[in-house]
């Protein structure tokens, strides 16, 4: 980035192309730098700087930029010729990317690549303290997870037997449900806007089927991503349930109510007449899915 | 304008007001520069909610080598932050603007806003005060009834000079959304406040009503895609002002037609060119400044990269364009990214409009000659040169440095930059704020 007196070197020119690549150059370098600001985007309109009110030209002019691209993604529409796991040249450039996830901001996962670890560290830690900072990949996989969760959960089953529904169900109601009173706290116009939110992240939902993601696709390697973090916590808290629970989905008392409550519907289904203790990780946990589908209509109040 | 073969401009440094360490305190960063109607007075308001008025002194006005130097006059605090219980939302202290009222006497007056209340502020001289009281000591304790024995008439003795700054009025409660503008009718009666969507209109007298004349605020807030971002009255007609929006317009409105001016009579709009259209054309168009120019002729805009000349008779397109910073073109994916290409630049005119200038990045600022079509970019520093030493031009290349007084592009400090400026309304003296200091330039008389 620019700073103070920082020279840059020729060898380290191409790593810039990235920002300075003009409009009419290969379409990969364009669709580069789109996804860059759409994730910049993104990102700034997440994060609030706190006490202040933001300034509402500033979120205006974000709030454009990303409707500009959302508009260009529309009028493009239909499969796109873009870099994805099955062409060669492209893949190159995606895996490049990824390596540099500061610079390039590209959410790309090929088909059968693994999130590296530390990637999965850094989206348990967003998780459990619903930072204003989210991951570039928050948006793109709640929104693709409330679409399909009743697929995702069969895909669950088949995946992780092991390991607790509850906290995984918890967690993302926790998010959803925090992402509402956290808007109203702030200026009402503001909450306004973020309900334009919702387009967004429609819109980064929508550019990535547009990009060729099967929502199943990317909802296994999310899933594995908190089923994974669940185990951790779970393995090191070792605590009844009601209060692992409360622990793993952040900080708002909304939510610990809200899983308090689930909980207690939800092991009522499963565990039966066993104890009220930490779930077992090696006990087998099945789920009636019209009860689940029940309750998460309750809940989303669709 | 360029000056000599040399390469020295005709301005020199003046003064630097401040500290000049490096350690800067959030509060003491200066957030507004104004000189007031005569030039005697300058004023700069700080993100803490300080106002400090420098004034020139007396003496060096008759000798011209000396002319601009400015003194601490008089020093308040303006504003205090705030809580908004309602919204669970801090409201700023910082100074958005500065304007100064003509002066009618002895006193001087001007009106200072943070995000949400605006204040008129009295600052007034003493130098003598009554001594002689007959029921009061010198020291104020009261004489005892039974030992007076004569009276004597109270007189007026020399004392130190004392600078007192008061609130007159306070006009709070008006503004749902950030001001970023105020500015005083030719009038002398009115002034306008502007927020991210509505304009109101005030009479100084009355601080519990004010007069909403601009409202762009949509129904459903999903909508908005505009906000206001700089409004101006007309310096001659007292019916007619401006404002600027986020998407590079500029809407002339005349009070005359109707109470509530949505419908602008001039909508002075460039269309944009195609060849240069990015993601940030929008951001990059946003008007973060707008001026008249002191013939009421002329309007000069600031967006992030120009500055645009219109004449009020044409809305077409502008009569000049100025390029501020154009090297940043290619960098503004980086500049949206350290969030710089938000930044509000504000520009000003020369007493006798044949000159405007206005402030860039890595403490450099820009003068452009209307007249002879030169411009010429300076740096504020207190480290090269001494006070009274012409400044020598710098400029910005691609490449890498190859001569002195050159610089790159990427060498650029995008954390020092001179956002707020003013022109002495008679002399060429001009003010601008770094970071935390003031600079005061003159130009060299030839």
């Amino acid at each position: 980035m620019l700073g103070k007196g920082l020279k840059r070197k020729l060898e380290q020119e191409e790593e810039n192309d990235v920002m300075s690549c003009p409009q009419d150059a290969s379409p990969t370098c364009y669709w580069l730098q789109r996804q860059t600001v759409l994730n910049l985007s993104l990102l700034k309109l997440h994060s609030r700087p706190g006490h202040s009110d933001p300034g509402l030209a500033r979120r205006v002019l974000i709030t454009n930029t990303l409707r500009h691209i959302q508009d260009e993604l529309r009028g493009e529409g239909g499969p796109i010729p873009q870099p994805f796991p099955s062409t060669g040249a492209p893949l190159g450039v995606v895996d490049g990317c990824r390596e540099r996830p500061a610079d390039c901001g590209v959410e790309v996962q090929s088909e059968g690549s693994l999130t590296p670890v530390s990637r999965l560290e850094e989206d348990r830690h967003l998780l459990l303290c619903l930072s204003p900072s989210i991951s570039r990949q928050q948006p793109p996989s709640s929104s693709v997870i409330k679409d399909s969760f009743t697929s995702a959960l069969a895909e669950i089953e088949d995946l992780c037997p092991t390991v607790g529904i509850t906290t995984l169900f918890t967690t993302e109601m926790g998010r959803s449900l925090t992402s509402d009173p956290n808007s109203r706290q702030t200026h009402p116009d503001l909450s306004e806007m973020n309900s334009g939110l919702d387009s967004v992240s429609s819109l980064s939902d929508s550019a990535l089927s547009v990009f060729g993601h099967t929502p199943s696709l990317l909802t296994d390697f999310s899933l594995d991503d908190f089923l994974f973090t669940e185990i951790d916590s779970l393995l090191f808290d070792n605590v009844p349930c009601g209060s692992s629970l409360s622990a793993s989905s952040g900080a708002s008392k909304v939510v610990s109510m809200v899983t308090d409550d689930l909980v207690k519907t939800l092991t009522g289904y499963g565990n039966g007449g066993t104890s009220q203790s930490a779930l077992p990780s090696n006990q087998t946990f099945k789920l009636d899915l019209n009860e689940l589908d029940h309750i998460m209509e309750v809940l989303v109040g669709s | 304008m360029d000056g000599d073969g040399e390469g020295q401009s005709r301005w020199c440094l003046s003064q630097v007001k401040g500290a000049v360490d490096d350690d800067v305190a959030e509060a003491d960063i200066i957030s507004a520069v104004e000189f007031n109607h005569s030039g005697e007075l300058l004023a700069t308001g700080d993100r803490g909610g300080r106002i400090v008025i420098f004034q020139q002194e007396q003496e060096s006005k008759s000798l011209p080598q000396c002319r601009a130097e400015y003194n601490v006059y008089s020093t308040f605090q303006s504003h205090e932050p705030e809580f908004d219980y309602l919204k669970s939302l801090e409201i700023e202290e910082k100074i958005n603007k500065i304007r100064w009222l003509p002066q009618k006497n002895a006193a001087h007056f001007l009106l200072s806003t943070n995000d949400k209340t605006i204040k008129l502020w009295k600052i007034s001289e003493r130098d003598k005060r009554p001594e002689g009281y007959n029921l009061k000591e010198e020291d104020g304790r009261f004489r005892h009834p039974s030992s007076l024995t004569t009276l004597r008439v109270p007189v007026f003795q020399p004392m130190d000079l004392m600078v007192e700054a008061s609130p007159r009025r306070v006009y709070a409660n008006a503004h749902t959304y950030h001001i970023n503008s105020i500015s005083v009718n030719s009038d002398n009666e009115t002034y306008l406040s502007a927020d991210d969507l509505r304009i109101n209109l005030w009479h100084l007298d009355f601080t519990d009503r004010s007069f909403n004349i601009v409202d762009i605020k949509p129904v459903n807030m999903e909508e908005l895609t505009e906000v206001i971002t700089a409004s101006e009255f007309h310096p001659l007609q007292c019916n007619t002002f401006v404002y600027g929006s986020s998407k590079g317009s500029v809407r002339l409105c005349d009070m005359r037609a109707s109470a509530l001016c949505d419908q602008h009579s001039k909508l002075f709009e460039e269309p944009e060119d195609p060849s240069t259209r990015s993601f940030f054309s929008e951001i990059i168009s946003s008007i973060s400044d707008v001026k008249f120019s002191h013939s009421g002729r002329y309007m000069m805009t600031r967006d992030y990269l120009t500055l645009k000349i219109w004449d009020l008779h044409m809305e077409s397109r502008p009569v000049e364009t100025y390029q501020v910073h154009g090297y940043l073109r290619s960098k503004l994916c980086s500049l949206y990214e350290n969030d710089c290409i938000f930044d509000k630049f504000e520009c000003c005119w020369r007493s006798d409009d044949s000159e405007v200038m206005t402030g860039s990045y890595n403490n450099f600022f820009r003068m452009f000659n209307r007249d002879a079509q030169q411009d010429v970019t300076l740096e504020a520093s207190w480290e090269n040169g001494s006070p009274g030493c012409p400044l020598k031009p710098w400029r910005v290349c691609t490449g890498s440095r190859r001569k002195r007084n050159e610089i790159g592009v990427d060498c650029l400090d995008f954390s020092r930059k001179i956002l707020y400026t003013s022109w002495h309304p008679q002399d060429n003296v001009v003010a601008l704020a770094t970071v935390n200091n003031l600079y005061i330039f003159q130009e060299k008389p030839n």
